[in-house]
This record gives C-alpha cells, structure tokens and sequence, in this order.
C-alpha cells in the first residue's frame, strides 16, 4: 500500500508563515474523505526542524505545504520536487534554525529517508507577530487545497 | 514555472547582528544586536483566559515549548494557590526530560560539534562520520517520542494545563519507550566520552552562575533560585534579585544581578550548582571525566550537556517505570484574582513567568524572562573579551568565530536562521 504524508508547515502566530497550517486545516474540512484514508497521514507542525525527518518513517511520498520567501507576488504558488529543492540553500547552519532544504539535504546525506518529497509553497508577503494571514495569500488557500487534493491522488496512484 | 529565484523556504525569525566599535585599534563598544519574540507575547496574553497561556507561550520556540508550558503553568498554579498531584509533578518532569535530550541531543551533535571540529555544518559532518550523526538524529528522536507520547505531539506537544495535565498518557506506550531509552543511555555516555575528545578553545570566565536548585533533585521545576555568589531566593523572589533593562540597541531585555553584575543561566550554571543531585550515572560519568567543577569555559557546556543528557535519560527510565497514573490528571481550578511567579529549567537556562490575573482567570499582566535575555550582557562582555582577536582576522573568518562563542550559550535566538552580521566600525 502506497502510503503518502502531507505536512502543514508553518509558525501560527507569524503572519503569511501560518500559510502551511492553514491550507491543511482547510484541505482536512474540504476533503474529509481523502484526509482519513488509512493510507494518507496528515500533520500539523510549527517548526519542525530536524523533527520532520521522523515524519517520513514509512511514507513513499511526502507533500509538504510551507510558506516560501521569494520575489514572486504574494499568493503565488510553487510546486517543487526533490532536484528543484537541491538548489534550495539557507544560513540555516548558524542558530537553532534547520531550515526544510537542509532538512532534507541531511535525509538524503545519511539515507535515512527513500521517501519522495513534493514541496508545495506558497509566497507570503509579510511574516510579521500577530499579523494574521495576506489577503493575497489567503485567496490562494483554495487553489492550494485543489492542488494538493491531486498532489495527493497523484501520489496514490504511484 | 518551476523554480524559485530565493534561497530560503520560510523560516526566518528575524537577524542577529553583531556590531563592534573601535577606537584607535581598540574596541570601546560591543552589541549584540538579537530578536527576540518573548515581549510579543507578553502584549499578547493581556485578557486571555488562563489555561490557554501554556500553550499559547509554547510557540515562542520550537525547541523548547514545554519549558514556557511549565512555567507558565506554574506561575498559574502559584496565583490560584493549586497544587497539582504527586504522579502530575512526576509526569512533569518526565516530559521535561524529553525536552531536554532533543534539546541538548540537537546542540551538542548538529550544532556545536560541527563547529569545534571545523565542520561548517551537520551536513558536512554527516558527510565525514554517518554513523555519529545517525545516532545523533536517533537520541534527538527518542526525546522527541517522549514528547508524543505525553503530548500528542512531536513539536509544540500539548497536554499541560493550568493544574496537572489535561489526560493521563498511556502508561503501556510509555514503557514501550524503555527499550529506546535504554539504548539511549548508553549513546548518551559514549556522548560524554566523545564531548571529552573535543578541542575546545581556551577561555575561562569568572561567571556568576544562576540556576534553580532543589535538593532533592536535579534542579528543573520548583526549588530556589541560587547564585553561585552566595544569593539564595524563593521563586517568588527573583525580580528581587535579577533585573531586566532595556538597552537601546536591542528589542530584547537585558538583566542584571542587583549588584549590577552580568550572570549566566544554562547548563554551566546548573552543573556547577547541580551536580551533587545528578542521577548516578550521570554522578559517575563525571567523577570518571576527571573535569573540575566549577567549568567556566563556555564553550566546555557542550561537556554540561553530555553530562546532563546522560541524566535525564536515567532520571526518564526511573519516571517511566514507576508511572501510576490513578485519579484525576488535573485538580479543579477555583478562579479568583491574584499572582504569581513560576521559573523552571529550560535547556538554555532559567525561564522565569509572573502574571497577574482577575477574578474571572483572565490574564491582566504577564512578565516573561527567557534565558537568553539573562546571558545577553554576558555573551556581549566575553565577544568584548574576543574583540583584540577578531579585529585581526579576515572579516568571514572573525564572524565565524564570534558565532561560535556565542553558538556555545545556546541562545533562543530563537530559530533566527540568518544568524550574525559583523559590522565593525572605525571611530
């Protein structure tokens, strides 16, 4: 049985970062029948770091849904695999920070993970306390739960 | 459209900088120039009910949530006057322990070992040494377990409450950990004998070493808060003795002892005050090391952590094998006005909570003085120290090592990815 996980990634209380919690909230309500497949694992998770890595015990594909910082307007949304995510690098190394590339980067280093990664973004405009979600990135939320309704499926039918 | 011009995925909390001042060759101001998320929060709990505190302060970090959990929980329990059950403390401290090995397994192995080995990150030394790193990732995974299964969740567990905890866990899924927590003893000494060969730079400061003691056990939640100066106070009695400024270059507070001195919290301080309540082995571990106490090289707390990470997987072992839960996890809160002070043991150091509520619970004042906020003045007197050595390197090799020193303390910068910006200035 082709099992797949789908990660909300994000931090609640920092402006268009909640982005990933908020898509998964919203997928779980819109898809109720997909999200309690036995086969499909749903997780909220604000900041992960290396955590993340155990999330993938078991799983053939992983979709992830995080915010993303970029140059692209605010609410537009990236599909990413494995080989764009290799091209993904952060200071991440300094702090506590571990940021997803580096993440998976160190997944890959040690093998502990054969699980498939599909990183779905979504740019934000701001990422400041208490600030709530863009209006640009929460008409994006709908599209976003479309896509990663099919990601999902997709990933099924692997 | 399949790639992204940016480098990062989100994660950014915000930027350290570090900015040094000069005059004729020589350094006349050091600032260390940090965000810090805790003076939000404080806004933000205003008029909040009380029991959603802890889970509310547990998003200021990723790495230690349980460690706001608990003393917000305690400051609480202190304004209403509750004591929770004996088991509720026990479970407490158990989860406290799976904070604490993610924590320090995460600091000493991805973190502070990379750069003592001149690694320039975890990658580089997953790429050298696997196995080392795989065993790191799997002690760091054992805490996180824990966590779960008290929790319900890996990140961000909840279940604490005002009172105790909202549902006892599963007592069999607790002891079906033993077997890891086993292994992880054994890894966790192999991590001191491995913490023993590393090269640490020389430094040695003449710290005031702060932390809560207790004892009859590890200091973690509850005690006194003592000062290796001699200072002994109640909880209750902290801001007597510690005092949190505003310094215009940084949105985080900075403290004071009341005799104006710089102190630090953190696995130094609590091993220096501490290690006569360590578990045996851990007690064993260090007598066997052969390091004096009192350690004063920060750099050598990565030698604490190892110590203390052998602690608390002995003191999980005991915890999970005489766990009973029986009757309510909680006792029932009777809300009336008052306030209260909590400070528990965060990985980094001591985490001090007061609120002030009404008589309908409802939060009116909250004060939150994180550890990092404590060691900011004394990380920025020992880069002060640094300055004659960094002014001499290039610039990327002087901001390398001014973040090393400041790596070694641990501090909640919190998550901030993009860490130091060294700017020095000729006057």
């Amino acid at each position: 049985m082709t099992k797949v996980a789908v990660i909300g990634i994000g931090q609640s209380l920092r402006g268009d970062d909640a982005v990933g919690l908020e898509v998964l909230r919203q997928w779980r309500e819109r898809f109720q029948e997909t999200a309690s497949r036995l086969e499909v694992q749903s997780e909220a998770c604000e900041l992960p770091g290396l955590t993340l890595l155990d999330l993938f015990n078991d799983v053939d594909t992983a979709i992830l849904v995080d915010a993303v910082q970029g140059k692209s307007t605010p609410g537009t949304i990236h599909l990413l695999d494995e080989n764009e995510l290799s091209a993904f690098t952060s200071d991440a190394k300094s702090a506590h920070g571990w940021g997803l590339a580096e993440t998976l980067q160190l997944g890959n280093e040690l093998m502990v993970t054969k699980t498939k990664v599909r990183v779905v973004g979504i740019q934000a405009e701001q990422m400041t306390l208490g600030t709530g979600l863009s209006e640009a990135v929460k008409d994006a939320i709908p599209i976003v739960c479309e896509m990663l309704e099919e990601e999902i499926h997709k990933a099924l039918c692997e | 459209m399949k790639t992204i011009e940016v480098p990062a995925l989100a994660r950014v909390e915000g930027e350290g900088g570090l900015y040094i001042g000069l005059e004729n060759g020589k350094a006349i101001e050091v600032r260390l120039d940090i965000y810090e998320p805790p003076r939000f929060f404080e806004g933000f709990l205003k008029d909040r009910f009380l029991q959603e505190v802890p889970d509310i302060t547990a998003r200021i970090c990723g790495i230690c949530p349980v460690a706001y959990q608990m003393s917000a929980a305690y400051a609480l329990e202190n304004a209403l006057g509750v004591k929770i059950v004996p088991q509720a403390r026990a479970l407490r401290r158990l989860m406290y322990c799976g904070e604490f090995i993610e924590s320090h397994a995460l600091h000493i192995y991805m973190l502070q070992a990379p750069d003592l080995l001149g690694k320039e990150s975890a990658l580089e030394l997953a790429a050298t040494a696997p196995e080392v790193v795989k065993n790191a990732l799997r002690l760091k995974k054992i805490g996180n377990e824990l966590l779960k299964t008290i929790g319900g969740r890996s990140v961000h567990p909840v279940n604490v409450c005002v009172g105790g905890f909202y549902s006892w866990p599963d007592a069999k899924s607790l002891k079906d950990l033993l077997p890891d927590f086993e292994w992880g003893l054994n890894a966790a000494l192999d991590t001191v004998k491995l913490a023993l060969t590393l090269p640490y730079p020389d430094l040695e400061i003449d710290y005031e070493f702060v932390a809560l003691h207790h004892p009859d056990e590890y200091g973690v939640i509850e005690g006194e808060v003592w000062s290796s100066n001699g200072r002994k106070l109640s909880i209750a009695e902290y801001e007597n003795g510690y005092i949190e400024e505003h310094v215009k270059h940084s949105n985080a507070l900075h403290s004071h002892t009341v005799d104006h001195n710089t102190y630090l919290v953190g696995p130094l301080a609590r091993l220096n005050l501490n290690h006569k309540q360590l578990m045996p082995n851990a007690k064993k571990a260090l007598a066997d090391s052969g390091i004096q106490l009192p350690l004063k090289n920060p750099y050598k707390s990565l030698f604490a952590r190892a110590i203390e990470l052998v602690h608390f997987y002995e003191e999980a072992i005991q915890l999970i094998k005489e766990y009973k839960p029986s009757g309510p996890a909680h006792v029932e809160l009777k809300l009336k006005a008052g306030e209260g002070a909590g400070a528990t043991e965060a990985p980094r150091g001591l985490l001090y909570h007061r609120y002030k509520i009404d008589a309908n619970g409802m939060v009116q004042f909250a004060k939150i003085t994180p550890p990092t906020a404590q060691n900011l003045p004394r990380i920025e007197a020992d880069l002060f120290a640094l300055v004659p050595q960094l002014i001499s390197m290039p610039e990327a090799e002087a901001t390398l090592t001014a973040e090393h020193l400041v790596r070694s303390y641990d501090p909640c910068i919190s998550c901030a990815t993009h860490f130091l910006k060294l700017k020095v200035e000729e006057k």
